[in-house]
């Protein structure tokens, strides 16, 4: 098992990024211009209160006192309270997790659904000509429409003409998952055109390479129908990119979808974040980029597993001087 | 064996470089000679607006609030009565204009790190990589938006969003691309005859990966028009009265029931602008990172 011999340098490197990542944060966090005391108080309030709530929050204590105390808690599962609603930010967390959970599902289910079938298609019939051309301007356009852009249309179209699904009264999957589908289906429709554009490009070019190796001009040599090398030689020795591209795109649906959630009115995490931001709710915003960033690194981490076990050639090449 | 050896002849840098616009400018295949037409004509289009004020000025209030697009006014008036057309090429001109310089920043940020860390791998590409990856592990518009809160809503914001979110990738991408080259014999052959390390790294290294850095290049501005126009739309970017893409976008989201122009026509144009770059980056990278293309199946 070479995987195992390289594992706990690739897990060690994880865990120096998150610490460099805690750290980023929360040094951004707190040189944020605008005070939390003239969101939370008023920017007439008596000094008396503001030291009183300084004291309440534990940001009377030193800076790296208190980078300490939140990275501690945090290990307990404890991300501290939110000082606009007074409720522990893991609450709030957990009732907007649903929402953005759900909408990433939608957005994934949809790339992986359409956006593979699509790149294998396009190439292993990508001999040039005009197929080829419009191929290419189809999945460019895709990953050429910003989110807020198609948002904003989408919205438009939907709340101007009836056309049969009404944007807004988002319901959570948590409360209801039958009735919350028809409410998510078209943000997650918008988050899934980036995604199913990017994945088709990145399968064509994957396929694209693998169809020129010697052991594809084997099966054809062989009598190997298109089929069946298409299943078995072309797509596994292909399936590296696709699935670092899916995991990435994944680990920032889940962390990111500020703006699509923001245009449709989504109540989930990113819109969450957008207005924490606003409000210089410190426990949030730490908490939330934190998260994000954990999701995305643990991802990674996955895909690199994933990859080893794959194609063992992989992780060997990582233990030298790469790693 | 003293005899003396005539010195071959080299192509001066300008020479060089002379040659190698034009070899891009030929090998750009049918369609990203088109992108590349309507990228400089976007260009051209702001450039003159802003030097002989083609198509008005873009702050005065010249007609009605909302007035539906007419001849006066090819693209309709905004909500304080502004003619779109002056201020939709003002907003071409800043999303261009900062998008280019922070690619500018970042292909030089990302060309040195990734060329270093390419060539003397172990530590420090090591180093390099994990402070890469702890940037690449932010959402990007999340690092965009954090950014735009510490350093203040503006310009400044959207530029340096831009380079954080654009420069991990292409330095992990250089840094591949340049340990591919550091391994060829030239290199070995470079070092032997004592030539020095800065001299290796821009003659022999940095020529050989610039085709990965143009391409790369080329596909970050695409990211950074996006970004821009992302965080300009949340409100963080560029702030009014100056003029974006995104800030245009956002200002029609907001009068769309009543003048849906207002958001078609910059939205177009944003979609074409990245759309055309796509395009070329496309088709310098099937130029200058050719693969084999051949195939039985």
């Amino acid at each position: 098992m070479r995987l195992l011999l390289w594992l706990p340098g690739r897990l060690l490197g994880a865990l120096v990024v998150l610490v460099g990542v805690s750290i980023l944060i929360f040094a951004a966090v707190r040189s944020l211009p605008g005070g939390y005391a003239d969101v939370i108080l008023g920017s007439l309030s008596s000094p008396e209160a503001r030291a009183a709530l300084a004291e309440q929050y534990g940001l009377d204590k030193s800076i790296p006192e208190q980078y300490l105390l939140w990275v501690l808690s945090a290990l307990r599962g404890d991300f501290g309270t939110s000082m606009v609603s007074q409720l522990p930010v893991t609450d709030e967390f957990a009732s907007r997790l649903p929402l953005t959970l759900g909408l990433g599902v939608i957005a994934i289910a949809l790339t992986v659904l359409i956006g593979i079938p699509l790149g294998v298609y396009t190439g292993t019939r990508s001999t040039g000509g005009r197929s080829s051309v419009l191929g290419r301007l189809v999945s460019s356009i895709g990953i050429s429409v910003p989110e807020f852009v198609l948002a904003s249309v989408i919205v438009f179209l939907f709340s101007r003409f009836a056309l049969g699904l009404r944007v807004g009264n988002v319901v959570s999957p948590a409360t209801d998952l039958a009735a919350s589908i028809p409410t998510l289906i078209l943000p997650g429709v918008v988050l899934a055109v980036f995604c199913i554009a990017s994945t088709a490009r990145t399968t064509r070019d994957a396929v694209l390479g693998v169809l020129v190796e010697p052991h594809v001009g084997a099966a054809v040599a062989r009598g190997e129908s298109k089929g069946f090398i298409i299943r078995h030689h072309v797509l596994r020795n292909a399936s590296i990119p696709i699935l670092t591209l899916v995991a990435t795109l994944t680990a920032y649906l889940l962390g990111g979808a500020v703006i699509v959630e923001t245009v449709f009115d989504v109540p989930g995490l990113g819109s969450y974040l957008v207005q924490a931001l606003g409000r210089r709710d410190y426990a949030v915003i730490q908490s939330g980029v934190l998260l994000a960033t954990v999701v995305f690194v643990v991802m990674s981490l996955l895909v690199d597993v994933l990859t080893g076990l794959i194609d063992p050639r992989v992780s060997v090449a990582k233990k030298g001087r790469w790693a | 064996m003293t005899g003396t050896v005539a010195p071959i002849p080299r192509a001066t840098a300008a020479q060089a470089a002379r040659r190698g616009l034009r070899r891009a400018a030929t090998t750009l295949d049918p369609l990203a000679t088109v992108a590349a037409c309507v990228l400089l004509a976007m260009f051209a289009a702001t450039i003159l607006a802003r030097l002989v004020g083609l198509g008005g000025s873009p702050t005065e209030i010249v007609g009605t609030r909302l007035a539906a697009p007419s001849l006066a006014f090819p693209l309709g008036t905004d909500s304080l009565g502004r003619s779109l057309v002056p201020r939709l090429l003002e907003g071409i001109g800043t999303t261009l204009l900062l998008s280019v310089i922070a690619v500018a920043i970042t292909a030089v940020l990302a060309s040195t790190a990734g060329i270093v860390a390419g060539y003397r791998g172990g530590r420090v590409n090591g180093t390099i990589m994990r402070v890469g990856d702890m940037l690449y592990a932010f959402p990007s518009i999340i690092l965009a938006i954090l950014v735009a809160a510490v350093v203040g809503p503006g310009q400044v914001a959207a530029l340096a969003s831009i380079v954080l979110v654009t420069v991990p990738l292409m330095t992990r991408l250089v840094a591949v691309s340049s340990r591919a080259v550091a391994d060829r014999d030239f290199v070995a052959a470079a070092v032997i005859s004592g030539v020095s390390t800065p001299r290796i790294l821009v003659r022999h290294i940095l020529r050989n990966v610039a085709g990965t850095i143009a391409v790369q290049g080329t596909y970050a501005l695409s990211i950074a028009i996006l970004v821009e126009g992302g965080l300009s739309f949340l409100g963080y970017g560029v702030q009014l009265p100056g003029s974006s893409l995104g800030l245009l976008i956002k200002e029609g989201t907001t009068y769309m029931v009543k003048a849906p122009w207002l958001i078609v026509a910059p939205g177009v144009v944003l979609v074409i602008a990245i759309l055309c770059i796509n395009v070329i980056g496309d088709s310098l990278r099937d130029r200058l990172e050719p693969r084999e293309t051949r195939s039985l199946v």
